[in-house]
């Protein structure tokens, strides 16, 4: 295993050390001591194994294409964001914006997610083991969320379109979010995808959609609009 | 933009490294704003009476008229010990001296000072609080006052990007609520409805002393605080009473306390271990302050969350 020790460096220097191990054959990198810092890993587009020994802060493996990710810590805001393959693994909590306008791949946060996670998603799957926080799955345009614990206020808040899964309780619905049956084809879904990463499925799931109403204006649905913008 | 961080020590014997922990975590957020820094910090003064912080003037050497401004106080005021760093008066009162209330003490300092023509200012007074800030980097407010060997229980601080006023001493962070010893401050955000509020106290007859609306805050809770509400139920209510995307820290003599906006808008992160609690606005300041061993959360939106020191333990 190759490795980089962040000790003195900045966060380019870092991503640039990843980036030139990866350029010499490395497939698997070990990142000692990221200490928080932003903006690591962003925009590897192979599919090497990134291993960051600690926490890291804002943006971390943002616009990655196909590498598996994994952080034996916590997240600050936005990691994964806009990702397009790949797999991040978050072994703590995450920080507000996780997996922001994502388009495809997998991040599976084993701790708790904080606010907006999934915000504007349109592809991909966001795998929350435990809480996730207000906002999640805001206007979300495709993909699915698999949240394993309790969903805090406003839960999928104006999304367009896409699937949010809740093991747990689902404090409010966002605007135009409504529950919906779960499929055999869904429930099968979310025990092989929660296999998959070693994670316990919950006995019920809800699955929570978009209603639709806020997918054209209608003149009986200005009170709707009203709330929503 | 810019950086809040908070510390507190379980043990409560006031022999924490307060002032290290706080400068380590400001070096760590600077570049969230370097106009200008400061802490507050919470010691076991008690003992030797009321401290008080007064600004001699914006920056330079103000040993003549700090000296001048004692000795004329001294007349009227127990004046038990001064000295003066940079553009500071500190002074220390006798604690038992009771013909003065901490606002009357404040408007004999500011008058004592009109007599020689300096507009002072009393940035913080406190059996325990001492409020250290200044224009520019957490670096310099290192080269200035030490701080780092300061020790005490617990302290919050501030680094700051100004957006909307003046960058210098009196619109720099923390702020103490004047009027009220021991309380303060520090905020990132925007209280939106802050020129509303400002109006409505000062027809109460309260004066501000920036146009920072950050100031409004350490005043709401001592305000609430002087009507009956513990500190807790200050902080929650100003939940209800300010809007905007806000995150705060405020601190007593004995708590430490957080609020978190409505939104979600502001970043910040908290961790509890057995032995402290230390808030900041990004991970990045926690891990390089105090290692990483322990877990780091973010606090949902509306979340209040306040601890007492502990009454140290006797052996």
């Amino acid at each position: 295993m190759s490795e980089v020790n962040c000790t003195d460096k900045t966060p380019r220097e870092i991503n640039q050390q990843i980036r030139h191990l990866i350029a010499q054959g490395a497939r698997d990198i070990l990142v000692r001591g990221p200490q928080a810092r932003h903006n690591l890993g962003v925009a590897v587009l192979q599919p090497v194994r990134l291993v960051f020994d600690g926490s890291v802060g804002y943006y971390c493996a943002g616009m990655i294409d196909g590498p598996r990710v994994e952080i034996r810590g916590s997240t600050g805001w936005g990691a994964g964001e806009s990702m397009l393959a790949g797999t991040v693994i978050i072994e703590q909590n995450a920080g507000n914006s996780t997996a922001a306008s994502m388009r495809g791949g997998t991040v599976v946060v084993r701790g708790n997610a904080s606010a907006r996670a999934g915000i504007a998603m349109k592809g991909g799957c966001l795998i929350i083991q435990g809480n996730c926080g207000y906002m999640t799955g805001f206007m979300m345009q495709k993909g699915t969320i698999i949240v394993c614990g309790d969903t805090a206020e406003a839960l999928g808040d104006s999304m367009y379109e896409g699937r949010i899964f809740v093991g747990g309780k689902i404090t409010d619905l966002g605007n135009d979010a409504v529950v919906e049956e779960l499929t055999v084809e869904d429930q099968a879904f979310l025990d092989a995808t929660l296999a998959e990463y070693d994670i316990s499925t919950p006995p019920r799931f809800q699955k929570v959609v978009a209603g639709q109403r806020l997918w054209r204006f209608d003149k009986k649905d200005f009170s709707a609009w009203r709330e929503a913008l | 933009m810019c950086g809040v961080v908070g510390f507190l020590d379980k043990s409560g014997n006031g022999q924490a490294p307060v002032g290290q922990v706080l400068l380590d975590m400001l070096s760590a957020l600077d570049r969230r704003g370097p106009d200008s820094s400061g802490v507050a910090l919470y010691g076991d003064q008690a003992a030797s009476g009321l401290v008080l912080q007064i600004k001699l003037g914006e920056s330079g050497s103000f040993e003549t008229q700090g000296s001048h401004i004692a000795q004329r106080l001294a007349a009227t005021v127990p004046v038990i010990g001064t000295s003066v760093t940079g553009a500071y008066l500190r002074l220390v009162v006798e604690n038992q001296h009771n013909s003065h209330g901490p606002a009357d003490l404040e408007r004999a300092i500011e008058a004592a000072g009109q007599e020689i023509g300096l507009n002072l200012e009393v940035v913080s007074m406190g059996h325990r609080l001492e409020v250290l800030k200044q224009v520019g980097s957490p670096a310099n407010l290192e080269a200035s006052f030490g701080i780092s060997s300061s020790i005490g229980t617990h302290g919050i601080g501030h680094t700051r990007m100004s957006t909307e006023s003046r960058v210098d001493l009196s619109h720099s962070q923390p702020f103490w609520a004047h009027g009220r010893p021991d309380i303060a401050v520090v905020h990132n955000g925007h209280i939106t409805n802050y020129h509303k509020m400002r109006r409505i106290y000062e027809q109460h007859g309260h004066r501000f002393y920036t146009e920072n609306d950050s100031e409004i805050i350490g005043l709401y809770v001592a305000d609430q605080m002087s009507q009956g509400a513990s500190f807790e139920e200050a902080l929650r209510a100003s939940l209800d009473d300010f809007d905007g995307a806000f995150c705060y820290l405020a601190a007593t003599a004995d708590c430490l306390g957080f609020v978190k906006d409505p939104f979600a808008f502001k970043p910040l992160v908290v961790t509890e271990t057995p032995s402290y609690i230390a808030i900041a606005t990004e991970e990045r300041a926690l891990r390089i302050a105090l290692g990483e061993d322990f877990p780091v959360w973010e606090p949902g939106v509306n979340c209040v969350q306040t601890w007492q020191v502990p009454a140290p333990t006797t052996h």
